[in-house]
């Protein structure tokens, strides 16, 4: 069948004309066809992901509130109003900042204990794995409805438990206080998170050379020394993949917090994701909202590029 | 396959701008939020009636989810499109936000024309005339929000009547909390609740005209005391009050810890009155009573139809608010646009307890004060939650309050 | 379960069995069970009423099973249309979007073209900006394209931000197939059309899958996106209906929780099923390359 489609191809482009321009040599032109696969793709990606970007700074500079058919300009004046004067700018900053720091050193350090427990000759480690992974494919808005259910401070989950416990001393308005209400909504995010890097992780050990571990162990390594030695510096590159990629998708956190406190109480839990869709979508104005997108686009590409500097140069390394 | 998939995609798209086109020539177009069950019986026979007196024409409504509603219609504006008429709160953030935008067209001509000020009430026609020179909407319901309270729970405390001054609540409250009950309940996770009682509360401490001074940003929130006196006094119900926790759930749950006798008082609008009668067995057990500011005005908002600037059948629009707000369809629809109708000849019969109270309560006041959320800008607004939240929950001293208000009006664009 | 048991607990060449593991595996299991114990709660709240959810304990099971809770959910939460909507979107967007994502990593990995190292990086650094950020302008563009609240809305930016991930992935790969294969038909005079589809697209299968998958699971829970791009309720996705519900009936447990399942469940499903792809899916992309 392949063969039969080749001759009929050939057969075409033997019969075009060496010299001159023909439509049919153009479509057989492997610059024609590149473009011709890559466009699609290209094109979508180009105006629906870059060009909302771009827009995003061009907004920043601007004042606009979603009725008026004009945008203003503003200069720096959005930038001045959300270092300055907006009340919950650096508190939104601040708790992206905990809250990344969190993201990136809880689930992959659980996830990394657990994938070097799972990866043992143990019973049921498939099942465990499955288990393990289950959060990560629910939607994060299930998972915030979920949780904060758990927290009902009437009905659910931890307060029952609490009580029948007899601890109600530690009972408390999980979702509410504004002192932990942060760390509750990052309970549900570790939750969710842990069997993405575990899977990592996990894929990141079958690397890891067998015949050594055995060689270190006839050696009379300690397990821990073996894990020191040999299973760690093995595992260095899936480590930094881990956590730059747990960085990035920490700066994304905004299904969760919108679905369990959309940022209160008193905007304690407030992100710099959440506050810019609050300020442009809600508060109708785009040109503040932008400017605080800006600010986590700069964080984010401050991490990004360095780490795809990093990863190409690998890449070439490797040939 | 995929070159269906494009065609088809390229159909969905010409689909949509179809339906992008401007009403046809003889449509009025309306645009408002889910209505209630009752509320869209009555609607639907209103507009049936007008297509039979008015051949040739035809009454479309387009209903969609509160927030749903206000994004369609900021969408429309950009795009000079939209209905004819459409529903929107009243008060500086929602509705002026509309007129300020040119997005409303003034209706005096028509309020001559057809001489409505001879039937709206006072109440009601207030809403219209706060974005002067222009009146701006014709009045479709008028709500209010007061004390609902549990019988009960009142009788158990020790409590005869329901106090008829600040400090008789006071009184009532302290009452409350000696017998060991929640005085009120408040869903803090939706922030337009608890707000709710810091309205009342600065109208209370304030007075009418200073309140009203303050919600506009014309006096300075820290050179006002009372300001600073209603904060602290907000605090004193949050800290003693409230049942608690509250942050947490919304104003729906609080209803439901209501009707289960969790707490003894809501400050809830006309509407609940409805809701207790399908969600307890037994309404009769709970009153409901004005919040006594002592300043004469009742707290509530109203909700207009506006006329579209870019309507291309204005007078049929103009007709058709005409019917919906004439002497017959007020009276034959009463109570289906809330416990009050918008029409100030109508005769009300057969009221329950509740209802009664209600029908009651609203002509003694001539005039109200609205809802935070919608006398400020939006902006202001979400500051203001903060604020109050931050009181709530004790992290923001009440005498800091002012201060963060003012700061914020001070720097706001203008 | 023989075979299992011959080796578990024994360290690799070892055959005696090691308590270290035993201990560790108690604890595995204590994890595992505090892992599933939200699902427990959640599939029991959903079977039980009002009154049970109040009175019983939260790892109680139902004293009787009361469905009437999904069917409730269901028809309140209109989630036949709703369902539907995301049935929709799904089936079409993932298979076009892979599609399209896979011809470009063909001329990316296989034809010789100037610039293509700076697409990549485009690509690359696609998979790394959070669409979160730009919600807003992404509101503007389309609705100045008039397509607000319409399927090809949604499906256009969807296709957007999954094109760059999977296109790596798939770049990745296709670099990798031993050029004796391709370089015989383009001798012959084939088409790039024709390789991609005749030996390309056959040969990655597996991996096409896993990523089928994948995007299947992240198109079905996407939240903010639709959020802001589908304002008409009755082009709702589930997990946008599933935030309403939780605003308008958030105190009826156990429809809520019902209303929980209902959106999960064929993510579950598919999940199950197709367990090792994700796996394949994922780390395809991450640790390789």
């Amino acid at each position: 069948m392949a063969d039969q489609v080749y001759q009929v191809v050939s057969a075409r482009t033997a019969s075009d004309p060496a010299e001159g321009f023909s439509w049919r040599g153009a479509w057989h032109a492997p610059l024609t066809q590149a473009w011709l696969l890559l466009g699609p793709a290209m094109l979508i990606y180009a105006v629906f992901a870059l060009y909302p970007m771009v827009d995003t700074f061009v907004l920043s500079f601007q004042t606009w509130n979603g009725l008026t058919p004009h945008r203003g300009f503003a200069g720096l004046d959005n930038y001045a109003f959300i270092f300055n004067d907006d009340p919950v700018f650096w508190l939104a900053l601040r708790n992206t900042v905990i809250w990344t720091f969190l993201a990136v050193s809880i689930p992959p350090l659980i996830g990394f204990g657990l994938a070097l427990a799972v990866n043992q000759q143990i019973p049921g480690r498939n099942a465990m794995r499955a288990i393990f992974y289950l959060p990560v494919i629910l939607a994060p808005i299930a998972v915030a409805t979920m949780w904060k259910w758990m927290y009902d401070p009437f009905f659910g989950l931890f307060n029952q438990l609490l009580t029948s416990a007899g601890l109600q001393g530690l009972i408390k308005d999980w979702l509410g206080d504004r002192q932990v209400a942060l760390y509750s909504v990052f309970g549900a995010y570790v939750w969710q998170h842990v069997g993405f890097s575990m899977v990592l992780f996990l894929a990141g050990l079958q690397g890891v050379n067998q015949t050594l571990v055995e060689a270190a162990r006839i050696d009379g390594a300690n397990r821990y020394q073996v894990f020191q030695h040999v299973t760690l510096p093995a595992m260095s590159t899936s480590i930094t993949i881990v956590l730059v990629l747990s960085l990035i998708q920490s700066l994304k956190a905004f299904d969760i917090v919108y679905g369990m406190t959309l940022g209160g109480p008193a905007q304690s839990t407030q992100m710099l994701a959440l506050w810019a869709f609050t300020q442009s979508m809600q508060i109708h104005d785009f040109g503040r909202g932008s400017a605080v997108a800006v600010v986590l686009l700069l964080i984010t590409l401050a991490i990004v590029v360095p780490y795809m500097l990093w990863r190409m140069k690998r890449e070439e390394g490797q040939g | 396959m995929q070159t269906f998939k494009f065609v088809s995609a390229a159909a969905a798209l010409a689909s949509t701008l179809g339906l992008a086109l401007p009403a046809h020539a003889q449509e009025v177009l309306i645009w408002m939020r889910t209505p209630q069950a009752s509320e869209a019986k009555a609607l639907k026979q209103i507009m049936t009636e007008f297509e039979a007196a008015n051949p040739g024409v035809t009454v479309k409504l387009d209903t969609r989810s509160t927030d749903e509603h206000k994004s369609a219609l900021r969408i429309a504006a950009t795009s000079k499109g939209g209905p004819d008429l459409y529903y929107m709160w009243t008060g500086l953030g929602l509705g002026g936000d509309y007129v300020k935008s040119g997005l409303s067209a003034p209706l005096d001509e028509y309020y001559k024309k057809y001489k409505w000020a001879d039937r709206v009430r006072p109440l009601a026609d207030a809403y219209s005339n706060l974005y002067p020179p222009g009146k701006h909407g014709v009045p479709y319901q008028v709500n209010a929000e007061a004390l609902y309270y549990n019988k009960t729970l009142f009788k158990k405390a020790g409590i005869e009547t329901p106090p008829k001054t600040y400090p008789e609540l006071m009184v009532t409250v302290g009452k409350l909390k000696a017998a060991g009950i929640p005085a009120i309940t408040f869903g803090g996770s939706v922030n337009w609740h608890v707000m709710r009682l810091m309205d009342a509360i600065l109208e209370t401490q304030c007075g009418a005209k200073t309140h009203d001074a303050l919600k506009a940003m014309t006096v300075k929130w820290t050179e006002t005391p009372c300001a600073t006196s209603a904060f602290n006094e907000f605090h004193k119900w949050a800290s003693d009050y409230m049942l608690k926790p509250f942050m947490s759930f919304d104003a729906a749950q609080s209803r439901k810890l209501f009707e289960a006798g969790r707490a003894a008082m809501m400050l809830e609008g006309d509407w609940l009155a409805g809701q207790l009668r399908s969600e307890t067995k037994e309404a009769e057990n709970f009153g409901v009573f004005a919040f006594p500011t002592g300043t004469g005005r009742l707290y509530g908002f109203g909700v207009n139809l506006y006329l579209n600037p870019y309507s291309k059948n204005k007078d049929l629009s103009a007709k058709f608010l005409d019917y919906f707000i004439s002497d017959k369809v007020q009276q034959e629809h009463l109570g289906a646009f809330g416990a009050l109708g918008v029409n100030k000849n109508v005769v009300h019969k057969n009221l329950d307890a509740l209802d009664a109270t209600w029908v009651e309560m609203f002509p003694k006041y001539n005039a109200s004060f609205v809802n935070g959320d919608q006398g400020f800008p939006l902006d202001v607004t979400t500051e203001y939650f903060r604020v109050i939240n931050s009181v709530a929950g004790d992290t923001m001293p009440p005498a800091q309050a002012v201060a963060t208000m003012q700061t914020f009006i001070d720097k706001r664009r203008q | 379960m023989t075979t299992m048991f011959s080796t578990a607990f024994r360290p690799l060449g070892s055959d005696r069995i090691d308590p270290f593991l035993v201990v560790l595996w108690i604890a595995l299991i204590a994890i595992a069970l505090i892992w599933v114990a939200p699902i427990i709660f959640i599939v029991f709240t959903s079977l039980k009423t009002n009154a049970d959810v109040m009175g019983t304990g939260a790892f109680t099971p139902p004293p009787e099973l009361f469905t009437q809770n999904y069917p409730d959910a269901w028809q309140r939460g209109n989630f036949a249309t709703r369902f539907a909507n995301s049935v929709i979107i799904t089936l079409v967007k993932v298979p076009v979007g892979l599609m399209l994502s896979a011809m470009a990593a063909y001329a990316l990995a296989r034809i010789t073209l100037k610039g293509k190292k700076l697409l990549l990086l485009l690509v690359l650094f696609g998979t790394m900006i959070p669409f979160q950020v730009m919600l807003a302008p992404l509101f503007t563009l389309v609705n100045s394209m008039g397509l607000l609240n319409t399927r090809l809305g949604l499906f256009l930016p969807y296709i957007a931000f999954g094109v760059p991930y999977q296109v790596f992935v798939l770049h990745g790969f296709f670099k990798e197939v031993p050029h004796e294969l391709s370089e015989a038909a383009l001798m012959d005079g084939a088409s790039h059309f024709t390789i991609f589809r005749r030996i390309f697209l056959p040969i990655s299968l597996p991996i096409l899958a896993a990523l089928l998958i994948l995007d299947f699971v992240s198109t079905w829970n996407e939240f903010a996106m639709a959020l802001v791009l589908l304002l008409d309720s009755k082009m709702w996705t589930l997990p946008l209906s599933l935030m309403v519900f939780q605003g308008e009936f958030g105190s009826e447990y156990g429809p809520l929780n019902a209303a929980i399942v209902t959106t999960v469940l064929p993510a579950v499903i598919v999940y199950l099923i197709f367990q090792r792809y994700f796996v394949g899916g994922l780390t395809s992309g991450a640790v390789k390359g």
